[in-house]
């Protein structure tokens, strides 16, 4: 069993509670990283090699790194709790759980930082968190991490939680900072970045609660003892949140050695699929990462076992791969229909495209509604082909990656599941009672031999 | 010390040109003009934070400055991208490009209710052109097209939502040449709409600019409406003496006859309001909509159109007719015509290129010999050939 290094105390009992919190250890990176000097804390995340556990993967303190420091001018750390991707739960797990390790987080990255005013913008549907992040604050501000002066230090930190409305698109950074600020949450065009113009044109860094999290361990142990963690650029322990057709859905901490096969059938995680049925297809990333027929997933086409790593799963790129994203992992049985599957995802993406940029607000409707066709036994065999050009034509060419991320799925499902569709297309009736089945999508991968 | 570089050279389709440092690159290719121009949908240069939503102006960079000569992965909306020195873009030049902006034209009129027989704006609708310009002769959507109920948003606009392509543009007038924004976008993706707080009145003395700014035919006026296709109307530049120190008092009287029958701010090449003194000549409703006499002004000459418009340029002259679709539906007989419409209207005169006039259309123009003959000899009253 791997290292758990932020849910480790997830289950004591009252850890939700400062007391015990603290009795447990924590808020001792505080401690440590106010007394050090603001870049040193940049410098110890960047040594850790911590990527952005939102989805992106991007170095988190290369990212820090970044942002403007002009002078007089207010920085913002936000907290992008507006966790909306389909099959992703693990903030949601963290916060409800172990609220003051995000609290004591955010602390030291501000520091880092340099932001006196910090946020966490929370999804609206998560109303309950709210009151637990509340509590959290207050009782940190009680015994001195908040407010002015922090434990003599003379840095002053005050941490303010935002409610959504239920937007999928407001966990996009930009158009989190817009919502944040009260506005439309529409994305902004990029340059400026939010690093040089974020909330209220101030220089701003938005990072997954996840992400803030691990700084704790970080500072507490020491950047490269976290960075020891892992394999390669995977560094430090990641939370899948896995769900569907497995014995054992939930919250997982992995660190990032373990390979796929493991992490579905090992014990200690998933357990296996349910009802003793084969594995058919998974989305290791939350469901705007590309799907992966069984094969694929568990060797890459190479033929090497894949890891559940960031490298890893991207192994092949789009093509024979996909991608680490936010960690959602949806597994499905060989019961289950891809058609209906991609159906179900396009409906959401033209539900939550805001309707800014027209490729995405225009294609994503129009994808959904030739799903349905295909799904409901009305489809030609063209409507594949057509599906295929729209994804194309909205991939790349939007604002921000909503448009890329409702492209992908759709796109992956025909990449590898072309001859399914096809048998909707073509068996209109049966489509309505029966499915596709497991097909040959567990079948073993011909590689060929190098020469 | 090095010396300080005052203008950024930026190649657009192999012509380069000297641009001034924090000038997009759809501005750039506005210098050099004719095709090298992307279209623009959204952008307006005289609103601010306008552009980047349409995706019409896509362009590929191909290098990113001499500094930094790497492409760039995306396609860039070239209406927010500004230029770094030694930039080369492709424009028409770009297969990528071109195949991208075919995907934009077709996902923009997938929804688009395609009206434009009755539409008020046909003649100098963007949409239009782009379509023309851009497009694909077919659609592949099979679907039922979204509509709107149309919306009563006071005296003088009337707001066809289903028309709409979302660009922003009349909210960005409402929040910076009117005095308080009381419109804008209701509802997310699809289904976004452009309406009211609550069915409000849009009252406010500059709220006739919204109509200029529409690519599409989605605000028209409504002392237009109905009145007079676009192209039937002579176009005159006129000024008045207006009270309103935010009105030019410049304008463009459409007129047929003696008789005013619009009156729009005066447009550039780019169909956007023209500046005087680097301000943008935008006019008030007093203006727009209440001075309909040619007393009211005074006419300084014909205005100098652009004839880029599908209609003006006469674009559909050229059209293929759908012969053989004609011939299937009617059995393999040759379609015949009901009357024959050039006999009634010497307007429709074939012989005439429109084009080839240079300056507005009058009745003059047209040759009198076509003019139906009345009841006797070959034809009926209507114009009917005899049995």
């Amino acid at each position: 069993m791997a290292r758990k290094i932020l849910l480790e105390k997830a289950h004591v009992e009252g850890i939700r509670t400062y007391e015990v919190y603290r009795r447990e250890g924590g808020y001792r990176s505080v401690e440590k990283a106010l007394k050090m000097a603001q870049a040193d804390v940049v410098e110890e995340v960047k040594k850790s090699g911590l990527r952005g556990r939102g989805g992106a993967g991007f170095p988190t303190g290369l990212k820090w790194s970044f942002i403007a420091k002009p002078e007089g001018v207010p920085r913002h750390l936000v907290v992008n709790a507006d966790e909306s991707e389909p099959g992703t739960f693990k903030d949601r797990y963290l916060m409800e759980f172990i609220p003051h390790i995000l609290i004591e987080g955010m602390i030291v990255s501000s520091y880092a930082l340099g932001s006196n005013v910090s946020y966490i913008y929370i999804r609206g549907e998560y109303a309950w968190i709210v009151n637990i992040l509340e509590q959290a604050i207050t009782e940190a501000r009680q015994n001195g991490f908040l407010g002015k002066n922090i434990l003599g230090t003379g840095f002053d930190c005050e941490i303010y939680v935002h409610r959504g409305a239920g937007a999928y698109i407001c966990g996009e950074e930009t158009a989190l900072i817009e919502s944040l600020e009260g506005k439309r949450g529409n994305p902004r065009i990029k340059p400026p970045f939010p690093a040089v113009k974020g909330v209220w044109g101030r220089p701003t860094v938005v990072n997954n609660v996840e992400t803030i999290a691990a700084v704790v361990p970080i500072i507490n142990d020491g950047g490269d003892e976290y960075a020891k963690i892992g394999v390669g650029k995977s560094t430090g322990t990641k939370l899948m949140s896995a769900c569907g057709n497995i014995n054992k859905p939930g919250v997982y901490e992995i660190d990032m050695t373990i390979s796929v096969e493991d992490f579905i059938y090992g014990d200690a995680y998933c357990g296996g699929i349910a009802n003793g049925k084969k594995l058919k297809a998974c989305i290791p990333g939350g469901s705007s990462v590309p799907i992966l027929p069984a094969n694929l997933l568990l060797t890459t086409a190479k033929g090497e076992k894949r890891l559940m790593n960031y490298e890893s799963l991207s192994d092949g790129g789009f093509a024979t791969g996909t991608m680490m994203g936010s960690g959602g992992f949806i597994v499905l049985d060989e019961d289950q229909c891809i058609v209906k599957h991609t159906y179900t995802l396009a409906r959401f993406y033209r539900h939550e495209s805001c309707g800014q940029c027209s490729p995405c607000r225009e294609g994503t409707g129009w994808m959904e509604k030739i799903l349905l066709n295909i799904e409901n036994g009305k489809g030609k065999l063209s409507d594949i082909d057509l599906l295929w050009d729209i994804q194309g034509k909205i991939e790349g060419n939007t604002i921000c990656p909503l448009g890329d991320a409702a492209a992908w799925p759709v796109a992956a499902a025909i990449r590898h599941f072309r001859d399914e569709f096809e048998w909707h297309v073509k068996n209109p009736v049966e489509c309505l009672t029966s499915n596709y089945g497991l097909a040959h999508y567990a079948d073993e991968i011909h590689v060929p031999v190098a020469v | 010390m090095a010396e300080e570089i005052k203008t950024f050279k930026v190649t657009i389709d192999n012509i380069t040109i000297d641009v001034a440092p924090g000038t997009t690159i759809l501005n750039a290719a506005r210098q050099i003009g004719g095709d090298v121009t992307p279209p623009a949908m959204c952008y307006y240069s005289k609103l601010e934070g306008s552009g980047g939503k349409c995706r019409s102006c896509l362009v590929e960079v191909a290098a990113g400055s001499t500094a930094d000569p790497r492409p760039m992965p995306k396609l860039m909306a070239s209406c927010r991208t500004t230029v770094m020195d030694g930039m080369v873009v492709k424009n028409m030049t770009s297969e990528k490009v071109v195949d991208a902006r075919n995907g934009v034209v077709e996902l923009l009129l997938i929804n688009h209710p395609l009206d434009c027989p009755i539409c008020d704006q046909a003649g100098e609708c963007h949409l239009q052109d782009l379509g023309y310009d851009h497009g694909k002769a077919g659609t592949r959507y099979e679907f039922k097209r979204r509509t709107f109920e149309k919306e009563d948003i006071g005296p003088y606009i009337q707001l066809h939502m289903t028309r709409c392509i979302l660009c922003y543009r009349c909210t960005y007038v409402a929040d910076q040449i009117t005095d308080k924004r009381v419109h804008g976008i209701l509802d997310r993706g699809d289904h976004a709409e452009i309406s009211t707080y609550i069915s409000k009145a849009i009252d406010n003395d500059f709220s006739g600019n919204m109509i200029d700014v529409c690519p599409v035919g989605a605000l028209t006026d409504k002392t237009f409406r109905f009145k007079n296709r676009v192209w039937f109307t002579k176009p005159v530049d006129a000024n008045r003496h207006c009270e309103n120190p935010k009105c030019c008092g410049k304008a463009t009287l459409w007129l047929r006859g003696d008789e005013v029958y619009r009156v729009t701010a005066r447009k550039d090449e780019w169909g956007e309001v023209q500046s005087y003194d680097g301000k943008a000549g935008w006019i008030c409703n007093t203006c727009r909509f209440e001075k309909k006499e040619t007393s009211d002004w005074t006419i300084e000459g014909l205005t100098t159109i652009s004839r880029h418009s599908v209609i003006g340029a006469n674009k559909y002259a050229v059209l293929d007719m759908p012969a053989e679709t004609i011939k299937k539906v009617l059995h393999g007989r040759d379609p015949k015509l009901l009357m024959n419409i050039h006999n009634v209207s010497g307007v429709n005169n074939p012989n005439i290129q429109l084009s080839e006039i240079n300056r507005p259309a009058h009745k003059a123009d047209f040759v009198k010999s076509n003019e139906f003959t009345k009841g006797e000899g070959e034809s009926t009253q209507w114009g009917l050939p005899k049995e």
